[in-house]
């Protein structure tokens, strides 16, 4: 078959370590704060998912001596996939880890690797479905009881990472995992100091991963995605009111992207955000990034506020 | 490689003027080159030379679709499948359409004609690339639809053409309807990890049900739906309305000529990958719920009127 979407074809899960003895703080947080669905917990770890995803999860949080970005797992196509990604690394000198299937409970075989910049990657193409909250069969595409008084968001949509040296990472997304630049921020010398990259075309948006520079093996936040700025606004007043500290910026359109966004912390320092919109993206060889220019970075990080951008761009664990 | 999207739907209006007019004013799309008979306009958040192709014509409807290719080879590999199904295929030259490269048109069971190309004139989003600011220069009140969105198409026997753009072209069906026999009557079906871009449903062989426009935020369409009535643009008679289908907000309303036209908002994100995931499915006595959530029932004119 010939006429076959291929590679990654979607942001799977992000896996955190919290320092969290029985991950009680962070079940509370995650499931009655945000409004995820827990699914599969063992002793341990936790594994959560977004109402509308099929899938059994695409958050797992392990306990931990620390809190760390564990790794970012994305969707491939079928085995022979896998297995091409495997050779291309390896004909890179990348350091490739195989691991059966169940490794974590739920995940098809794998594979894993570091990209430059020090995150782990983990490629799969298989992972176990609970199917959809709402049912196959007539579905009410409504937001369940369970989870209605918080953000409840739809799905994950992207995770920011930290790196020493931005352009050498985004160089290694594209080349070796096939992806696309939809925004770009380029220094004086026109190098990227920033990107938005992307696999998946969704209605809007163009971005799994959003590359920023700071310290090796940071996370920067993680990203899911809200119907609208309406939702997010009233998201913004149920996580107040639950205590939550919001990042600088609070609600704004943030033209990098453009999206309509909210950041805020976990009780871990885990930054997270809500968005919806986005520019419309297409996979395609032809398609060329917006390009921002680092003395333009205010403007493109929030098209409301007059604020300092550093407190936005440190990274968070 | 492979299809990527529902690129651009070139329609037949009556009055090429008023329906330049009108997606210009109503919709906000702009006019990227006209030739004899013909308009292009593309809406503001899209790269590629035209979304929409307005021609000429002594009654309205589908001319065809445009889909969007990732490698060149696509085209002759879709020809192959097409021949194969004993499809019409017929190939176009660069520049045959305005801003577009070579070209395969493939004339699907239901008679829709797809266009499928792999290189557009690149025009860049109407913010422009570099440092863009997010509003336009000539809002008219009312925020820019981002892109066209997706396509309903009516036919006589939709399983079939369901079946060819499943099984041979490589797009998921997310959601979709069966009669108590089994018979698929109704699918959506999309190339990429959206929810659709083609749908096909029953009705004459040919025929357009809509096109759709996808918008950023419910408060907007609120605004859209206010502007369509102070406009006098002809609407479905639920003015705003919810999908139950995919659960996304919506408005319809026509163009001068007749083609039905739509306003959606909401996010639906599906596996990019075609039978992962087991379509949703809605039974013929579900029907109201899964297209008008509100209202619970479906207006006469939703099934009756095509063009």
């Amino acid at each position: 078959m010939a006429i076959k979407h291929k590679g990654i074809t979607r942001i799977g899960f992000v896996r955190l370590g919290l320092k969290d003895p029985g991950l009680r703080e962070a079940k509370k947080f995650y499931t009655e704060t945000l409004g995820m669905l827990p699914t599969a917990s063992a002793p341990g770890q936790l594994q959560l998912r977004c109402w509308h995803e099929p899938y059994q999860f695409s958050l797992v949080i392990d306990e931990s001596d620390a809190h760390r970005l564990a790794e970012i797992g994305f969707q491939v196509r079928d085995d022979a996939d896998l297995e091409g990604f495997a050779a291309r690394l390896a004909q890179g000198d990348i350091q490739v880890a195989r691991h059966e299937a169940g490794d974590i409970p739920g995940l098809g075989r794998s594979i894993s690797f570091a990209i430059p910049g020090g995150q782990r990657v983990r490629l799969f193409a298989e992972l176990a479905q609970l199917g959809y909250e709402t049912g196959f069969e007539t579905p009410d595409w409504v937001t369940p009881k369970r989870v209605r008084g918080t953000p409840a968001p739809q799905f994950l949509n992207h995770v920011g990472i930290c790196v020493p040296h931005p352009k050498e990472t985004i160089a290694f997304l594209k080349e070796y995992l096939g992806f696309y630049a939809s925004e770009v921020i380029e220094d004086d010398q026109g190098d990227p100091v920033s990107a938005l990259l992307f696999r998946m075309t969704k209605n809007v948006g163009g971005q799994e991963l959003a590359v920023f520079p700071g310290a090796a093996g940071k996370l920067h936040h993680i990203a899911f995605t809200k119907d609208d700025a309406s939702d997010i606004l009233l998201d913004g007043q149920y996580l107040r009111n639950d205590g939550v500290t919001l990042d600088s910026f609070g609600p704004t359109r943030h033209p990098y992207g453009n999206t309509f966004s909210l950041h805020f912390f976990d009780p871990f320092g885990v930054r997270l955000e809500l968005c919806s919109g986005g520019r419309m993206a297409e996979p395609h060889p032809e398609f060329k990034p917006v390009i921002w220019s680092e003395s333009n970075l205010g403007t493109a990080l929030s098209y409301h506020d007059e604020l300092d951008t550093a407190p936005f761009l440190a990274a968070s664990i | 490689m492979a299809i990527i999207r529902l690129s651009y739907a070139s329609l037949n209006v009556t009055d090429l003027g008023k329906a330049e007019q009108h997606y210009a004013k109503v919709v906000g799309l702009r006019t990227t080159g006209k030739t004899e008979g013909r308009v292009y306009m593309q809406a503001p958040d899209s790269q590629d030379h035209h979304c929409l192709i307005l021609n000429e014509s002594a009654s309205a409807g589908l001319c065809h679709f445009g889909l969007k290719v990732s490698a060149p080879e696509d085209l002759q590999e879709a020809a192959d499948k097409a021949a194969a199904a004993g499809l019409k295929v017929e190939w176009l030259k660069a520049g045959d359409i305005l801003g577009q490269g070579e070209s395969v048109m493939i004339t699907l069971p239901s008679t829709h004609r797809i266009n499928l190309f792999h290189h557009s004139e690149d025009i860049g989003y109407e913010t422009g690339m570099r440092d863009p600011d997010p509003i336009l220069k000539n809002v008219d009140g009312v925020n820019p639809v981002s892109h066209l969105d997706h396509a309903l198409m009516v036919c006589s026997n939709p399983a079939e053409t369901i079946r060819f753009l499943r099984d041979e072209l490589d797009f998921n069906l997310s959601e979709c309807g069966t009669a108590p026999d089994g018979t698929l009557f109704l699918g959506f079906l999309s190339a990429g990890n959206t929810m659709h871009q083609l749908a096909v449903a029953p009705g004459p062989d040919g025929g357009l049900h809509h096109i759709a426009f996808y918008v950023y935020d419910r408060a907007d369409l609120i605004r859209r739906v206010d502007l369509l009535k102070h406009r006098g643009v002809p609407t479905l008679e639920y003015g705003l309305t919810r999908h139950g289908v995919a659960g996304v907000t919506t408005t319809y309303f026509f163009d001068p000529s007749g083609n039905r036209n739509e306003f959606q908002c909401g996010a639906y994100e599906t596996s990019g990958a075609s039978g992962r995931v087991r379509p949703i499915n809605w039974k013929p006595e579900d029907l109201g719920q899964a297209t008008f959530y509100y209202e619970g029932s479906v207006p006469e004119q939703f099934y009756t009127v095509v063009s």
